[in-house]
């Protein structure tokens, strides 16, 4: 058995064994270390798969059982502080929203190839919008749930880098605010309908995609 | 689609035994098809066809693997009929390597994404693996292919996996005949 065979078979199955494997991992250090981390991922891949997606979604965010004293012991507290800050600055609480739930989808930041119309078309439709991007490449698009509605979650390839544009058509702000959170640069700028949030690691060009993005989305009939 | 098993077909045994699995097939088919509502729909349909194949069934032990088959069978069904796989979105998977994510629950939290956008060539032969327990030769008669192109389906599907947590990508096995 050479390396491409062993390769094959382990990342195939990682937990196969047979007589020609294992004499080829006892002298090859280089599949052994292969066989190790592919092992060490099939056991995660298996916790992933634990439970259905919706619902592993959950459990991922939801707390450890401690907390939920302390969490309770913190609702009046937290409930007139958000009110607070929703009432004084509604767009920060936005902006820091967007930067969590951006957080959260750390795998759109990796994606690099350009996504298809019909793909992109897919993300938008459910919130009744339409883009017809000319100059930029959309890599990753998704319809995403955030505060109580399906928003459209895209990451536009620049020649900065990548950039992340969620379309609020829910959150409306009455100018243009930037912020700064978390490593990522922002801004959220009004829109015909609701707002636009653009953001990205190094600042970039956010304003002038966001003002792309004005101009080039087309706001439907929402459907329902 | 409505239809469920009535009452009296529960009291049958082989009705409970049936209902027992509607866990393990739901979990399988909402993995498959990536939707809730799509994936009970397809749970459904096929615990009724089963349950009207039932004289088929010799093993009772055999019923979780028989009815996983049934299951992915209805989900191709429709798949077909709907077109309901998006490939572009599938496309998002073909990525460098990307920041090595230190804490376990945090690879199976992105592992859980990554699974979900793997096209479904790869992600179809690793649920049936993983949470079927299928071996490979099972797989190949159920998805008529080659061993060899189940294990490389395998291998890539591992793969992209790999890459998504941070892992260095390994080297590619040459495609068998009908791999892309």
């Amino acid at each position: 058995m050479n390396c491409d065979e062993a390769r094959l078979l382990v990342g195939a199955e990682p937990a196969a064994t047979t007589p020609a494997l294992e004499e080829h991992v006892q002298g090859c250090a280089a599949c052994a270390r292969f066989r190790a981390e592919m092992r060490t991922l099939d056991a995660n891949i298996l916790r992933a798969l634990q439970h259905p997606p919706d619902v592993a979604r959950a459990q991922a965010q939801r707390p450890p059982p401690w907390r939920q004293w302390a969490l309770a012991a913190s609702v009046l507290l937290a409930t007139l502080a958000v009110l607070g800050v929703w009432l004084l600055r509604p767009s920060d609480t936005l902006a820091r929203e967007v930067v969590a739930h951006v957080q959260a989808e750390p795998e759109s930041w990796l994606a690099t190839q350009e996504l298809s119309a019909g793909g992109i078309d897919a993300a938008l439709r459910r919130s009744g919008v339409e883009l017809s991007l000319t100059s930029d490449k959309v890599s990753y698009a998704q319809s995403c749930w955030f505060r109580g509605h399906y928003v459209p979650h895209l990451v536009v390839q620049t020649a900065r880098g990548p950039a992340t544009v969620i379309i609020l058509r829910h959150e409306k702000v009455r100018e243009r605010r930037s912020f700064h959170e978390a490593g990522m640069s922002g801004v959220l700028v009004p829109a015909d309908e609701g707002s636009i949030a653009v953001l990205g690691r190094d600042g970039g060009r956010l304003d002038a995609l966001a003002g792309q993005m004005q101009k080039e989305i087309r706001w439907l009939p929402e459907p329902h | 689609m409505s239809e469920r098993l009535s009452a009296p077909d529960l009291q049958e045994p082989i009705g409970r035994l049936f209902e027992s699995l509607r866990p393990d097939l739901l979990r399988f088919a909402h993995w498959l098809a990536r939707d809730r509502s799509l994936a009970e729909d397809i749970v459904q349909e096929s615990l009724l066809r089963a349950w009207r194949s039932r004289a088929a069934l010799q093993d009772p032990g055999a019923a979780r693997a028989w009815l996983l088959t049934i299951v992915r069978r209805e989900h191709a069904r429709l798949y077909e009929r709907k077109r309901l796989e998006l490939v572009s979105l599938d496309d998002v998977l073909e990525t460098p390597a990307g920041p090595r994510l230190a804490e376990p629950d945090d690879d199976v939290f992105v592992l859980r994404h990554a699974i979900m956008r793997l096209p479904i060539e790869y992600r179809e032969p690793l649920l049936l693996q993983v949470l079927g327990g299928f071996t490979t030769e099972e797989i190949a008669r159920e998805l008529t292919l080659s061993s060899t192109a189940v294990l490389t389906r395998l291998f890539r599907a591992r793969n992209k996996l790999r890459v998504i947590c941070g892992m260095m990508s390994a080297p590619d096995v040459p495609g068998s005949e009908g791999e892309r």
